[in-house]
C-alpha cells in the first residue's frame, strides 16, 4: 500500500486528489526551478549590475572622460546602464561614493563628468528663444 | 481509478501553473549581477572601459582589481585579442590602443601588490593607490626615427610581414604606438604591444604579394617607403616570400 492510497482513503470526494496533485505538481515545479535547474545569471546587460559595480562602471567612464574629454563616448557608455538621463547615473554614483567614502580624486572625476553632462540641453526641454 | 486521474490532472495543472507563474507572472529579473555575467558584447565594452580608465590614471592595481571580477579571463592574451578585434571592426582606436597598453602592462609580470580575490566587491575608494606603475612610454614630443631596416628571410613565418619594433630613448619597448600602413589602393593601421609574447614594442602587418607599402608611425613624420614582400631562397631551391623588420627609436 503506497502513500497515495493512504491519502485516498481519507479523501471523500474527487476534489481532494485534484488539489493534492496540484500542490504536489507545483512543489515539483518549484523544486526543479530552484534546485535541479536554478537560474544562471548569464548574458546580462550593464543595467542589471549591482550598485557597487554600477558605481565603479560610472567611475571608469569618468576616469576615461577626464583623459580623453570625449563626451559623446561617455554618454554612449552611460546609456548602457539604462533609459535614465546619463547625468542621473553619475549623480547616483556620486551619492554612493559619498556614502562609502570614495577618495577625493574619484569624487572630483565624477563631479566633473556630472557638471559637463548637466550643461547639456535636456531632451524635451525648452530652449532659449 | 478516477482518483488517480484527478491526481494526475491536478499534478499537471500544478506543474503548468508553477511554470506559468515562474516564467510569465513573475519572471526572473536580472538584478544585482556582477560584471562576469555580462553578455559577450557588453563584456568586451566593459574590458575596453577598464583599459581606458587604466590609461587615464595609470593605476595598474586598480585595473587588476577590476579585471579580477572576470575569473575566467586570460587577461593579457584576451585583451590583446580584443584590441585586434576592435581594430578589425573599425571601432575606436583609442580604446584599442588602451587595451594594447593594458595588455602590455599586465604581461610585464606580477606586481608587488597581490591581486584581490574575485569575491571582493570593487570599492574603488578602498583600492590602494600606489604611484603609477612604471611602464615604458614614449617621451612626449620627441620624434621617432628609423634606426634599422632589415630584410628578413624566415621560413617559419606563414606569410610575409612588416615587423615593427618601437623603442623609447632609454631603449625600452613602447606599447600602444599606432603604426599606419598605406598602399596604392588603401591603408590600414595597427598598434604595438598587441602580441606581448613577442615584445611590448612589437607589432606586425601581413603583406600581400606584389603590393608595395609605405609605413609611418603616427607620432613620426618619417615615412618608410618601398616595403614589399621580397623573394628568399628556401631549402631545395624553392623560394618563398620574405619580411621586413623595422626598428624605430625615439630621439633623446
Amino acid at each position: 500500500m503506497g502513500p497515495g492510497s493512504y491519502v485516498f482513503e481519507r479523501m471523500q470526494n474527487k476534489l481532494a486528489p485534484l488539489i493534492f496533485g496540484l500542490v504536489f505538481g507545483a512543489l515539483i515545479a518549484v523544486a526543479y526551478g530552484w534546485l535541479v535547474r536554478p537560474v544562471e545569471y548569464i548574458d546580462t546587460s550593464p543595467d542589471s549590475l549591482r550598485v557597487d559595480f554600477r558605481t565603479d562602471y560610472v567611475l571608469m567612464v569618468a576616469e576615461s572622460f577626464a583623459s580623453d574629454q570625449d563626451l559623446t563616448l561617455a554618454q554612449v557608455r552611460l546609456a548602457a546602464l539604462g533609459p535614465q538621463a546619463p547625468d542621473e547615473y553619475v549623480t547616483q554614483a556620486i551619492d554612493y561614493a559619498l556614502e562609502h567614502s570614495f577618495s577625493g580624486a574619484d569624487l572630483e572625476r565624477l563631479n566633473a563628468l556630472a557638471i559637463v553632462l548637466r550643461t547639456l540641453p535636456q531632451p524635451g526641454g525648452i530652449g532659449p528663444p | 481509478m478516477s482518483r488517480w486521474l484527478f491526481l494526475i490532472l491536478g499534478f499537471g495543472i500544478g506543474l503548468a501553473g508553477g511554470l506559468y507563474f515562474a516564467w510569465l507572472v513573475s519572471p526572473v529579473e536580472y538584478v544585482e549581477t556582477a560584471p562576469d555575467s555580462l553578455r559577450a558584447d557588453f563584456r568586451a565594452d566593459y574590458l575596453g572601459l577598464i583599459a581606458s580608465a587604466y590609461v587615464s590614471g595609470g593605476d595598474l592595481v586598480r585595473a587588476r582589481t577590476r579585471l579580477a571580477l572576470f575569473p575566467d579571463l586570460d587577461t593579457a592574451t584576451e585583451l590583446a585579442a580584443l584590441a585586434q578585434q576592435r581594430l578589425a571592426a573599425g571601432l575606436a582606436d583609442t580604446e584599442a590602443s588602451a587595451l594594447s597598453q593594458l595588455a602590455s602592462a599586465l604581461s610585464q609580470g606580477p606586481i608587488r601588490t597581490p591581486v584581490p580575490t574575485v569575491s571582493v566587491s570593487p570599492t574603488p575608494s578602498k583600492t590602494p593607490r600606489p604611484s603609477p606603475t612604471r611602464r615604458p612610454t614614449a617621451t612626449p614630443g620627441a620624434a621617432f626615427l628609423l634606426t634599422s631596416r632589415e630584410r628578413i628571410c624566415d621560413p617559419l613565418l606563414s606569410q610575409p610581414l612588416i615587423q615593427v619594433v618601437v623603442l623609447n630613448a632609454a631603449q625600452g619597448s613602447v606599447p600602444g604606438q599606432e603604426v599606419i600602413v598605406v598602399w596604392d589602393t588603401g591603408q590600414d593601421h595597427f598598434f604595438t604591444g598587441l602580441k606581448p609574447e613577442l615584445g611590448l614594442g612589437y607589432g606586425d602587418f601581413a603583406m600581400t604579394e606584389g603590393v608595395t607599402y609605405t609605413l609611418q608611425l603616427a607620432d613620426s613624420l618619417q615615412p618608410v617607403t618601398n616595403l614589399a614582400a621580397h623573394e628568399c631562397e628556401g631549402q631545395g631551391d624553392e623560394p618563398y616570400l620574405g619580411s621586413w623588420l623595422l626598428q624605430f627609436e625615439q630621439s633623446p
